[in-house]
């Protein structure tokens, strides 16, 4: 073989290995997943609408992410709300009320509680909980889909039995999450779609979280006026930013 | 006993006896409401004293403990960052008089979570091999087991139904303490029942491991003392004298604050109550004795006439009274204990009267079972009654016999 039919062959070759590994290295492709969900730095429009039997609430916010674990998010509409912000970073998370033109730390308890009063906690903003607390095992592979399973690690902070995340096989774009409890009953269920570019990746800008245990209770995120891959000034991630916007 | 003797010899007791006993149906209805005196009086230090004890038990070994060791700071904000300095006074406490056991205690505030609820608790980290030496608490998991090892968690039942938590399910707790926030999925071993609301509703006890891993705080924030029940602040001076400066032994008393007032006021109170009980009994029993020396105006003429002399029979008539009332005590007595023994024995009262008091059970920390006590000073107490009456029927109806003139008295119709 001449050497430059050997070079594309060995080239195919590699990237055969290089994308069969990443594949079937549930690791790597869980940590494709959730920077898939994570995007890249943006700054969007997200439209939220809580859905409670008889009633949805609905909330316009403005979102400043790195694309890592910071996000700064302003309340804009309902009026009842608008001027609320959240500055999530890593561990730590603020909240700003304009009735008390103060911003007050939460304790790291305050991260799973809801936010807004929706299905969504503030875990959810900003964590990388499901690379952090479980061990992933590959549960489903085909050219579409890939599909794994999730088990918490040792004293991981989880109250979940197991978590399945199915996503495109080729871009691992997220499609679902499932949340279990431990006695194997599906307690909570994340629905992607509507994808767009976000650098590399393929981001959702379609989330819907639904409580499978209480009927009627779901909550439908939408991104709209999003921006990826921005510059976003170290600022933004400041309390003064929490306060006065960024 | 008087062994003054009447004109016919017979001595005058038995003459009082068989006197009381001609009018029968006046000598129940006597010796009825001595009795019912009696049994109140009785009944209600039991039922108040049976109260108080539950209450200093659940403090002393479920909610607190006897004696605690803590610092001033973290008594008046109970926060892990004013945890203990040091542990080395430790060796010392076993050699304190009255210190039977010492286990060291990490309490942080703490978000509990399961997959379907979360709550906020007050997270108490325990050396599970000591922990039962001072406390109640092991003793009263239900289900499952008590702690072990790190990794494991115990849980009040109720506070487990409220998040759905079952024995080996995971739950996690999220805190935060001097180094930042810290959260951890511990295996429920365990639930304790013990009746007591704030216990069932909000016990979280971990392995003091977990609880330091949770909170940077690397010693203790008390060391739990047993002590003998009502030797708590004696052996609390004591333990004091053996602390260093900054670090201070608090006793059930200090521990229990308002409560501490409460009960002194509620034993006053009680006292005057069973007082009013007492007096209102004396006058109803010198009232009959007043009535039945008025009808026997003529009887008194003609035994004074015989011989007895108007001492004699005041002292008769003293007797009839103090005789009707011993009876009514004796027989109040009986019941009395019979009652405070049937109701200290088996939970009665517990489901009558937490359904109607349960919030300020809650508040004293006194359980859904409540139990009377029985002691000999009660029946002390109850001997007011007969007192009362001999002094008021020495004051009234004897009186009027002393100044009876025979003659006079016999032509009495």
């Amino acid at each position: 073989m001449s050497r430059w039919t050997t070079l594309p062959a060995a080239v195919m070759v590699l990237m055969f290995f290089t994308t069969g590994h990443a594949a079937t290295d549930p690791r790597a492709v869980l940590r494709a997943i959730v920077d898939s969900t994570r995007g890249t730095s943006m700054r969007a429009t997200l439209t939220l609408a809580v859905q409670r039997p008889g009633q949805e609430t609905t909330y316009v916010l403005a979102v400043v992410g790195d694309g890592r674990a910071r996000s700064l998010v302003h309340v804009r509409a309902p009026v009842r709300d608008a001027g609320q912000a959240f500055l999530i970073d890593g561990d730590n998370l603020w909240i700003y009320t304009p009735r008390l033109k103060r911003a007050l730390r939460l304790p790291p308890s305050g991260r799973s509680e809801s936010f807004l009063g929706s299905d969504i906690s503030y875990n959810d903003l900003g964590g990388r909980d499901l690379e952090e607390d479980y061990t992933p095992r590959l549960l489903a592979e085909d050219v579409t889909a890939v599909t794994l399973e999730l088990t918490p690690k040792p004293q991981a902070p989880t109250p979940y039995g197991r978590v399945t995340i199915s996503a495109d096989a080729r871009t691992y774009a997220p499609a679902e999450i499932v949340f279990y409890d431990q006695r194997s009953q599906a307690v909570k269920r994340i629905t992607f779609a509507d994808y767009v570019p976000a650098g590399t990746r393929r981001f959702p800008t379609r989330i819907a979280l639904s409580d499978l245990l209480r009927p009627g209770y779901r909550t439908l995120a939408v991104y709209s006026a999003y921006q990826f891959g921005i510059a976003v000034p170290e600022q933004c991630f400041t309390i003064r930013a929490l306060e006065s916007g960024c | 006993m008087s062994t003054t003797r009447s004109p016919a010899g017979i001595p005058l007791y038995r003459l009082a006896w068989r006197s009381l006993w001609r009018q029968r149906r006046r000598t129940i209805l006597l010796i009825t409401v001595v009795a019912y005196a009696t049994f109140t009086n009785i009944f209600l230090w039991g039922f108040t004293d049976g109260f108080l004890e539950s209450m200093l038990t659940g403090h002393a070994r479920l909610i607190s403990s006897p004696v605690l060791v803590a610092t001033p700071a973290y008594r008046d904000d109970p926060d892990p960052e004013n945890a203990l300095p040091n542990l080395d006074f430790r060796d010392a406490l076993p050699e304190v008089p009255g210190v039977g056991a010492t286990a060291l205690r990490l309490e942080f505030p703490a978000l509990l979570r399961s997959a379907y609820a979360s709550q906020g608790v007050l997270a108490r980290g325990i050396e599970p091999a000591q922990e039962g030496r001072v406390s109640y608490l092991p003793a009263h998991v239900r289900r499952g087991r008590m702690l072990a090892t790190p990794g494991e968690v115990v849980l009040g039942r109720a506070l487990a139904a409220r998040i759905d938590a079952r024995v080996g399910e995971r739950v996690v707790l999220d805190a935060a303490g001097p180094a930042g926030p810290h959260a951890a999925g511990l295996i429920v071993v365990g639930l304790i029942e013990s009746k007591v609301v704030q216990v069932d509703g909000g016990t979280v006890l971990l392995h003091l491991d977990d609880a330091r891993r949770l909170t940077g705080v690397t010693t203790a924030t008390g060391v739990a003392l047993d002590a003998p029940r009502g030797r708590e602040d004696a052996v609390a001076r004591a333990v004091q004298a053996v602390l260093p400066v900054g670090i201070r032994a608090y006793s059930l008393t200090d521990l229990i604050g308002f409560l501490r007032v409460e009960l002194v006021n509620e034993r006053i109170q009680m006292a005057f109550i069973l007082f009013i009980f007492a007096l209102f009994a004396a006058a109803a029993v010198t009232s009959t004795i007043l009535v039945s020396v008025i009808e026997r105006t003529r009887e008194f003429g003609v035994i004074s006439a015989l011989g007895l002399g108007p001492r004699d029979l005041s002292r008769l008539v003293t007797l009839e009274a103090t005789l009707g009332s011993a009876i009514g005590w004796g027989i109040g007595l009986v019941l009395g204990y019979a009652l405070t023994l049937a109701f200290g024995r088996w939970n009665i009262l517990g489901p009558v009267i937490f359904p109607v008091y349960g919030r300020a059970f809650v508040a004293l920390g006194v359980g859904e079972e409540l139990f009377t006590t029985s002691r000999p000073d009660y029946g002390v107490y109850a001997t007011v009654t007969i007192v009362l009456a001999a002094l008021f029927t020495l004051a009234g109806p004897a009186r009027r016999v002393r100044r009876l003139s025979p003659a006079q008295a016999m032509r009495v119709e």
